[in-house]
């Protein structure tokens, strides 16, 4: 096994094993505080020498979550408290949730229901994050959820501490751009899933240590012969694209994943955090900054126009929609989008993607047939 | 040729000449992972009159494709669904194929290859799944519940597109009194509304071609005429389409190849 190969496999070693993780932070004597979903202010749980840890859900059945959630609810919050009943995110110190959905609206208070150990801090993002009023009210609540985390770590967070963290995240957003960039480079050098694994295990690690990981992986990338790839490129877009029949079927039809506009993968990295004087206001800013996301409110509705420039810009010859069941922000986005890549002669499809199902044929015959539509 | 098209709850086989001529065909009403296929596969050889080593090609589509061992070429159901309208209907530019389990609108390019697609999620609702549920609690066949809609004299609702939830509403509706005929056309009007609504998400151009066991439901198709206005074109074989396309599709790549 090469060096690339031991790399690639162990991003996916730790992507598919969190709860190790979580266990290796805390035998190190470090605390974890829990960042479900979207968009957490990771860079203050650092600034307060904690780890932040990503809350994802994962592929499972939803069984105890049932009590609290109706069937309606889209399977990425289901499992993601299923594990938190189940005692999967144990050891963490507390958990931030976001509320940038209506059905995270619920999860503050079925968290604190249904996994009464682990304390919830809430996290407010202004829907009109871009205004100054907007920016304004973010900054104040992550003064709120400094305070909290103050508490947890039992020491002060200091401006200085925010600003070493906001450099440290800003340089692994860098170096997963360069990433990204090398996947649509060299299309092939690295299969949808080895591709996502680097993405995944970016939850579960320390930023510092996922960074050099990813930078080791950069290097050889860019060493690595371009070799002519044959098959289709594709941009995915969606929340996650993350279950593992999906990536497995990507890989086994010899998709290449060019590039992305996924949430739980490179728009967590495509903006940085501007250098403001006062460094919470310019973690603020950030989220302002980020486009293409379905939960962050676009009145311009600029994301299939981001979609068409990212087809366009790598190449691919297609765009692979992942739509989240039940997930309401993705299908509002869904008909704009597609109108957009329709008058831009894109080719695209959408699957739609439960965490909780184990069997997937409808999307094997879709990306079946969307493979013959692109021509391969 | 032999195409097969192994699908939920029916195995379709056709056995052509050329690519020009069906010369033996077979429907069974079971699916993958029973004996179907290879019942299906049998009676169409013996239709044909040959046998399994006359066959140049064998090609398999269908939900159940990557299980037959004789195949020599796999496509998806949905690229051979349109090649095998546009083969019984030349022109057709989209296609609604509703199964046993499934449904889904093509949209076909000139020469028969597929455009795109809109596929309904996986649930009974609005499928032949959905017809056969509700021809047995009217205790009738599913020829006469595609026949009955025409004696309805009076529009009823099935409000629910779920079939366990529909299965209920119209076992009140029985209670009630309502007559079966117009329940038949409620429930072909149900099946219809689904459909037109994967038409409308693909966006739908003229001609429009059903394919799928339930093109050969009546009702159903009445129904999907009323509801957009414009005429369904089926054909007495179209729930051989996809077996059809597959046999083209093989065939087309046969002589590609031999070229
Ligand atoms: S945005 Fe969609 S996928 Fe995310 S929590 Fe809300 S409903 Fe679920």
């Amino acid at each position: 096994m090469n060096r690339m190969e031991e790399l690639l496999r162990a991003f996916r070693n730790i992507a598919d094993n969190p709860k190790a993780q979580l266990e290796k932070y805390r035998a190190e004597g470090k605390k974890a505080v829990g960042c479900m979903l979207y968009f957490c202010p990771e860079e203050l749980v650092y600034a307060a020498g904690m780890i932040p840890f990503g809350l994802w859900g994962a592929r499972t059945q939803a069984v105890e979550a049932k009590r609290y959630l109706p069937a309606f609810i889209c399977s990425v919050l289901q499992t993601t408290l299923e594990l938190g009943i189940r005692g999967a995110y144990d050891g963490l110190e507390a958990v931030m949730i976001p509320i940038l959905c209506d059905s995270l609206k619920g999860m503050d208070g079925n968290w604190r229901y249904s996994v009464p150990h682990i304390p919830v801090i809430p996290v407010a993002h202004a829907q009109n994050r871009k205004t100054e009023a907007g920016v304004a009210f973010t900054a104040s609540q992550y003064r709120k959820v400094k305070a909290r985390l103050e508490e947890i770590a039992g020491r002060a967070i200091t401006d200085a501490d925010i600003r070493d963290a906001v450099s440290v995240y800003n340089a692994r957003r860098a170096v997963m751009r360069r990433f990204l960039e090398l996947c649509a480079r060299k299309p092939g050098l690295l299969k949808p899933s080895e591709r996502n694994a680097v993405f995944k295990s970016s939850c579960f690690m320390d930023v510092r240590e996922h960074a050099g990981m990813v930078s080791e992986l950069v290097a050889l990338m860019e060493e690595a012969p371009a070799g002519e790839f044959k098959g289709p490129k594709i941009v995915t877009s969606g929340i996650m694209a993350d279950h593992p029949n999906l990536l497995q079927i990507l890989d086994d039809l010899g998709y290449a994943v060019v590039d992305d506009e996924v949430t739980h993968e490179s728009l967590r990295f495509r903006a940085d955090v501007p250098e403001t004087e006062d460094p919470i206001e310019g973690m603020a800013r950030q989220v302002g900054n980020i486009e293409g996301c379905s939960v962050l409110f676009d009145p311009e509705k600029n994301r299939g126009k981001m979609l068409v420039d990212l087809a366009k810009k790598s190449g691919a010859d297609g765009v692979l929609l992942v739509l989240t069941k039940f997930c309401d922000p993705e299908e509002y986005d869904y008909v704009p989008i597609k109108r957009m890549l329709d008058a831009a002669g894109i080719p695209a499809i959408q699957v739609e993607i439960d965490q909780q199902t184990a069997e997937n044929a409808q999307t094997l015959t879709a990306l079946e047939t969307f493979r013959g539509i692109l021509g391969y | 040729m032999l195409g097969v098209d192994i699908g939920s709850t029916t195995s379709k086989c056709v056995v052509m000449r050329d690519g020009a001529e069906i010369i033996g065909s077979a429907v069974i009403p079971v699916g993958t992972g029973t004996s179907g296929p290879a019942r299906a596969m049998e009676a169409a050889l013996k239709d044909a009159g040959l046998t399994q080593a006359d066959m140049d090609v064998t090609a398999a589509t269908g939900y159940g494709r990557n299980t037959l061992s004789e195949a020599g070429h796999v496509f998806s159901e949905l690229s051979c669904h349109a090649r095998g309208a546009y083969w019984l209907f030349p022109g057709v530019r989209t296609v609604l194929d509703i199964g046993g389990q499934d449904a889904k609108a093509l949209s076909v390019l000139p020469g028969g290859k597929l455009g795109g697609f809109v596929m309904n999620d996986k649930c009974a609702a609005g499928t032949g799944r959905f017809l056969e549920v509700m021809a047995r609690i009217l205790d009738i066949d599913l020829d006469t519940l595609s026949r009955l809609d025409l004696e309805s004299q009076e529009c009823v609702e099935i409000s629910s597109t779920c079939t366990v939830f529909a299965e209920s509403e119209v076992i009140s509706q029985l209670s009630k009194g309502t007559k079966p005929e117009d329940l038949a056309a409620a429930i072909s009007r149900a099946v219809a509304f689904r459909g037109c609504g994967l038409l409308r998400r693909l966006g739908l151009t003229e001609p429009l071609f059903m394919t799928g066991g339930v093109a050969r439901h009546g009702g159903v198709v009445r129904a999907i005429e009323a509801e957009l206005k414009i005429p369904v074109h089926t054909d007495q074989r179209a729930q051989l389409a996809g077996a059809i396309g597959a046999a083209l599709m093989a065939y087309d790549k046969i002589t590609r190849e031999g070229e």
